[in-house]
């Protein structure tokens, strides 16, 4: 079962980011590296990024996650998470997951800012093809969604005994440190559809709407069985 | 210093990053378990910013998914999950001991991660300190009394329930007991656990917070809860009733972080305290 052969390993300058390798079959064609979201969206997708992993590889696609500096296993704060470095991350793991596999064609999958940095480093790492699902295109509209999610947060009573000051939730969005430069980053980004095929997935397409602004689940895991079907069922067709 | 990516255990399946520290041979081990089905990072990075500040401080540590959770796989061994926890702590100390050289333990656990920690540490002569963050509790008269009191003396609440709610408010409504996420313990067998662990010379830290407001609500209620085991000199009780169950703000993680360190640092001071990782 090529599902169970992942392996976790530190890569990249300083061996600083973290990845989990797949193992695909030797005669695969394409290789597949799925970017993580930021923030608490990376934490609730990663049931499902693990959950796709296993099903590529199981039809032979090698795969491989990772966190860009700063998030999850990888070396850094949160603070420091960077839009420059995520992408030049992105285009590191792309050389790792082509030394890897041994092969050339990468496709790159990302769930709402993961699929905005797929998308962003697509041309710099070469990309067959991207697969971006409720990518985050205006980054404008996001910030302001996040900070008002920040504010409702200060004063959700569901989770505090009651509300909390400006202060205690200031610079931070739903659980991490948020540098200025992030912010300004996000703020001006407007993401350009890259010069590869790109296959954007929404609730249209996938017949069922995703919670990411939801501040009731925000500890909820992201499922999705259609999202799966469909990214499988892209790389069935493009095998 | 730099950490280590393992899949280890009887059967492989276990996934988790050590950190061990330059120097830190023989100390005492951390390991933190999973809290809910959060993978090993924890709630918005805290399991992260634990160890890392731990290994600042001489502590090698290990932060990895139990069985099925996270990057985990099973062993479809046919165990019960008590059967299974312990023996994904077995496999969990064993690799610390391989890397780091560490003898003895202490678990970190929230929710339930304090309560599979709880397990383990009830019965495994290696764990010598445990830091249970919302473990068991039980809503006791004391908790009523705080909780119901104040809005029986509240007119406004009076009024309205005169208005047109007969029954009361669901969100007064009182819930089973006791409240716990995964599954209760009888309180007797809790009691008898903390017990056995400080005569077998474990030191404990129960951190409680405002999250658990559901069931727990007060510094007293530990006492209320478990009696005269929680005024032994072994066990450290900390109550934060501003804080949410899963720390949300980097301030108050930061809080909770360093009240960790410091009591590790009196409980198991490393000999390599201060280097720099």
């Amino acid at each position: 079962m090529h599902g169970d052969l992942d392996l976790p390993f530190f890569f990249g300058a300083d061996d600083g980011l973290f990845g989990m390798y797949h193992a695909g079959t030797p005669t695969a064609r394409r290789a597949f590296l799925m970017c993580p979201s930021l923030g608490q969206d990376l934490i609730r997708c990663h049931r499902l990024y693990r959950q796709l992993a296993q099903a590529l590889a199981m039809q032979g696609v090698p795969v491989l996650r990772f966190d860009y500096h700063g998030t999850g296993d990888a070396a850094g704060s949160s603070g420091e998470v960077d839009w420059s470095r995520c992408v030049e991350d992105t285009v590191t793991a792309a050389v790792e997951l082509r030394r890897r596999a041994g092969i050339d064609r990468v496709v790159a999958f990302g769930a709402r800012l993961g699929g905005s940095i797929a998308m962003a480093a697509a041309g710099r790492a070469g990309f067959t093809e991207v697969i971006a699902w409720d990518p985050v295109l205006d980054g404008g509209d996001y910030v302001a969604a996040l900070d008002a999610m920040q504010a409702a947060l200060r004063e959700d009573g569901e989770r505090f005994t009651r509300p909390r000051s400006h202060a205690d939730v200031a610079e931070q969005w739903l659980g991490f440190d948020i540098g200025d430069s992030l912010r300004r980053q996000l703020g001006a980004l407007r993401v350009a559809t890259p010069a590869v095929p790109t296959l954007v997935l929404d609730a249209q397409s996938l017949g069922q709407s995703t919670p990411w602004n939801d501040l009731r689940r925000l500890e909820t895991a992201i499922l999705s069985q259609p999202l799966i079907q469909a990214v499988t069922g892209r790389l069935k067709e493009v095998a | 210093m730099r950490e280590e990516a393992h899949r280890f255990g009887r059967a492989r399946h276990l996934v988790g990053i050590a950190g061990v520290p330059e120097g830190a041979r023989g100390e005492t081990g951390v390991i933190v378990l999973n809290a809910g089905l959060v993978h090993r990072i924890g709630p918005f990075r805290l399991h992260v910013e634990l160890t890392r500040q731990l290994n600042a401080a001489g502590y090698p540590t290990l932060r990895f998914d139990m069985s099925t959770l996270g990057d985990s796989g099973a062993t479809g061994g046919g165990m019960t999950r008590t059967q299974q926890v312990c023996a994904d702590l077995d496999d969990a100390m064993v690799l610390m001991k391989n890397r780091a050289g560490c003898e003895r333990f202490v678990l970190v656990g929230l929710c339930s991660g304090a309560q599979n920690a709880h397990v383990v540490a009830s019965t495994d002569p290696r764990v010598s300190g445990a830091v249970f963050l919302d473990g068991y509790a039980y809503r006791t008269l004391g908790y009523k009394l705080r909780h119901y009191l104040p809005r029986v003396a509240d007119p406004g609440r009076w009024a309205r329930w005169l208005r047109g709610r007969p029954g009361g408010g669901g969100a007064d409504k009182a819930a089973p007991e006791p409240v716990f996420a995964v599954a209760p313990a009888p309180r007797d067998q809790v009691i008898a656990d903390f017990t056995g662990m400080v005569g077998r010379g474990m030191k404990l830290y129960l951190v409680y917070s405002g999250g658990i407001s559901n069931y727990f609500n007060h510094a007293r209620q530990f006492r209320e809860c478990f009696g005269k085991v929680m005024s032994h000199p072994a066990v450290t009780t900390r109550y934060l009733a501003e804080t949410d169950h899963t720390y949300i703000l980097t301030g108050d993680r930061a809080r909770l972080l360093d009240g960790i360190g410091g009591w590790l640092a009196r409980n198991f001071p490393p000999a390599t305290a201060g280097r720099s990782p």
